[in-house]
């Protein structure tokens, strides 16, 4: 730069020779019109040539944009003077011991980087260089931010990641389905902190019928891998204490935190102890965008603590609603039970009618009235309180009164025993028999018969299966 | 209902008297019974109806804590969930 000025004090020869000259054309007009650094004869051809500050600050940008090297550039150093303008774009300094290389952050890419770049920092930058032409310099323009550091543990996860997955460890095939009616649950996590109290709240609320055995453990720090398999031995020692009644599953958890904070889940030893682990593991750490190793090897992953308890038992609600269903379905069914059954006695009622005296008929019609009367009033009884009940929320259930349900039981019990003691088949001992078909309605006439159809002859001891020989329009 | 039965059933777990229910509900459902049965099925409907809502109502969350004395040996010590959960 310093010696374009210098050699621009002295005309150059190509101004007298070749310009024609014009006193009311500018000195430096040659300049609009001349196609600049884009003419590359302009020195050898014409002697020396002088470019404006503008131009030869272009050449630079020009050059500095187009250099290969430079356009997809990864740069790591420590973050000096650090200001964010009004409109939001960040003006850094990164430097070395040697070096600096001053920085710009735009609004949106700034935004993008998940933490404040502050001075002291060691951070790895992304971006490309160019020349903020006005002010003569040029500039690192950052897209994307990460601290230093980062990327070593990201690439060692990485690499791990992918030789435990072609030794196998997270196959699909090895995962093994969680019990769905879990007795005892392990849980190995931190004593402190809310994960702990976050598991047990899902659970009190979800399905309290399940036993819960807590193994508390280190999940931080240098200590934490040994601190955790410790807790997961434990555990298993404990199955095998208890004849494998001890524990049905176990959730592994832990609460939110930096790459480097969970990075005790990443540890090798921790996701072999957890592939080894004789019981379904759920895993439940960090937030729903932390991914461990232990996430990849667990038969379950979920996404935080909590959730990894909500998989591991079933739903009350869901359970609640399912009774509610079923109870429903079992009053219809013996509904229908005794409405099919009271057909039935109807029907054999009067096939007897025609064969009896008219007096005991009426005697015996009265009593089998009353008794199918009374039956019907207990199921409808019974019916109208579960419908009561059903109107009231699951968690009201368990209050049912059992006396209540056991009386009514009860009565419709005795009703059902007098039913069958007096029914028309008492009448048979007094030597009567009913006649049915294959479908088993009751024969009233021979001439609905055919020869050879068959019958059910049914006698106050046994039954008889007959054919038609004969049939007769008349008694004999 | 006799009493041998409702004390099998008092120590029937809440999945198999679910399960119990479930068949009993489909093998009335399915029709074709004699009375007493019908109605004896019906009961024992009722009764493990009756039995997985208390199960579900009454449960309160056990937990313990795993220690290992300074033989080693494994005890399950019982915490408070109330305190541990809240």
């Amino acid at each position: 730069m310093v010696a374009a000025d210098r050699r621009g004090v002295t005309p150059p020869a190509r101004y007298d020779g070749l310009v024609t000259y014009d006193p009311e054309r500018p000195w430096n007009a040659w300049l609009e019109s001349d196609s600049g650094a884009a003419d590359p004869t302009a020195n050898t051809a014409s002697g020396p040539r002088i470019r404006s500050v503008a131009e030869l600050t272009r050449l630079v940008r020009e050059r500095l944009r187009d250099a290969p090297g430079l356009r997809d550039v990864w740069v790591e150093g420590e973050i000096g003077q650090v200001s964010v303008s009004a409109a939001g774009h960040a003006y850094l300094t990164l430097k070395d011991d040697r070096a600096q290389l001053r920085c710009v952050i735009f609004r949106d890419d700034r935004l993008r980087i998940p933490f404040a770049p502050q001075t002291g920092l060691r951070v790895v930058a992304h971006g490309r260089l160019d020349v903020f032409e006005q002010q003569g310099v040029y500039q690192f323009y950052v897209d994307s931010l990460q601290p230093a550091g980062f990327g070593d543990l990201a690439l060692r996860l990485e690499a791990m990641k992918a030789r435990l997955a072609a030794e196998g460890l997270f196959d699909a095939a090895r995962k093994r389905p969680l019990p769905p009616w879990p007795a005892s649950i392990g849980v190995a996590t931190s004593e402190t902190g809310a994960v702990l109290h976050d598991i047990l709240q899902v659970l009190q609320r979800r399905w309290p019928r399940v036993r819960v055995v807590f193994s508390p453990c280190l999940v931080q720090g240098e200590a934490a891998p040994t601190a955790i398999i410790a807790a997961l031995r434990r555990l298993e020692r404990w199955i095998d204490a208890s004849s494998g009644r001890g524990v049905d599953l176990v959730i592994v958890a832990r609460g939110g935190g930096s790459l480097e904070d969970l990075w005790p889940f990443n540890d090798e030893r921790v996701v072999r102890a957890v592939a080894a682990f004789p019981r379904p593991v759920v895993a439940g750490i960090g937030h729903e965008t932390d991914v461990t190793l232990v996430d990849f090897t667990a038969d379950v992953r979920a996404a935080t603590p909590s959730v990894a308890a909500e998989l591991a038992v079933p739903s009350r609600d869901e359970q609640g609603t399912r009774l509610l269903t079923l109870r429903g379905s079992l009053h219809r069914a013996g509904t229908r039970a005794l409405a099919t059954q009271r057909i039935a006695l109807e029907a054999e009622r009067r096939a007897l009618d025609t064969l009896r005296p008219s007096a005991v008929l009426t005697a015996e019609r009265e009593r089998i009235g009353l008794l199918l009367d009374r039956a019907t009033r207990a199921i409808q009884e019974r019916l109208s309180t579960d419908r009561a009940l059903l109107g009231r929320s699951a968690d009201r259930l368990p209050r049912l009164a059992q006396a209540r349900t056991m009386l009514a039981g009860t009565d419709l019990r005795s009703a059902a025993r007098a039913l069958g003691a007096l029914s028309p088949f008492a009448t048979l001992e007094r030597g009567y028999a009913i006649v049915r078909r294959a479908d088993g309605s009751v024969v009233r006439s021979a001439l609905e018969q055919r020869l050879g159809d068959p019958l059910e002859v049914r006698l106050a001891q046994g039954g008889l299966d007959v054919r038609v020989e004969r049939v007769r329009d008349s008694a004999p | 209902m006799t009493d041998d039965l409702n004390a099998a059933l008092a120590a029937l777990p809440f999945d198999e008297a679910l399960a119990e229910l479930q068949s009993v509900v489909g093998r009335l459902e399915g029709g074709g019974l004699p009375l007493e049965a019908s109605i004896a099925l019906y009961e024992r409907g009722v009764a493990l109806h009756e039995h997985c809502a208390r199960l579900l109502g009454d449960a309160e969350l056990r937990v313990q804590r795993l220690v290992e004395d300074a033989a080693g040996a494994l005890r399950a010590i019982d915490l408070d969930p109330g305190d541990a959960a809240r």
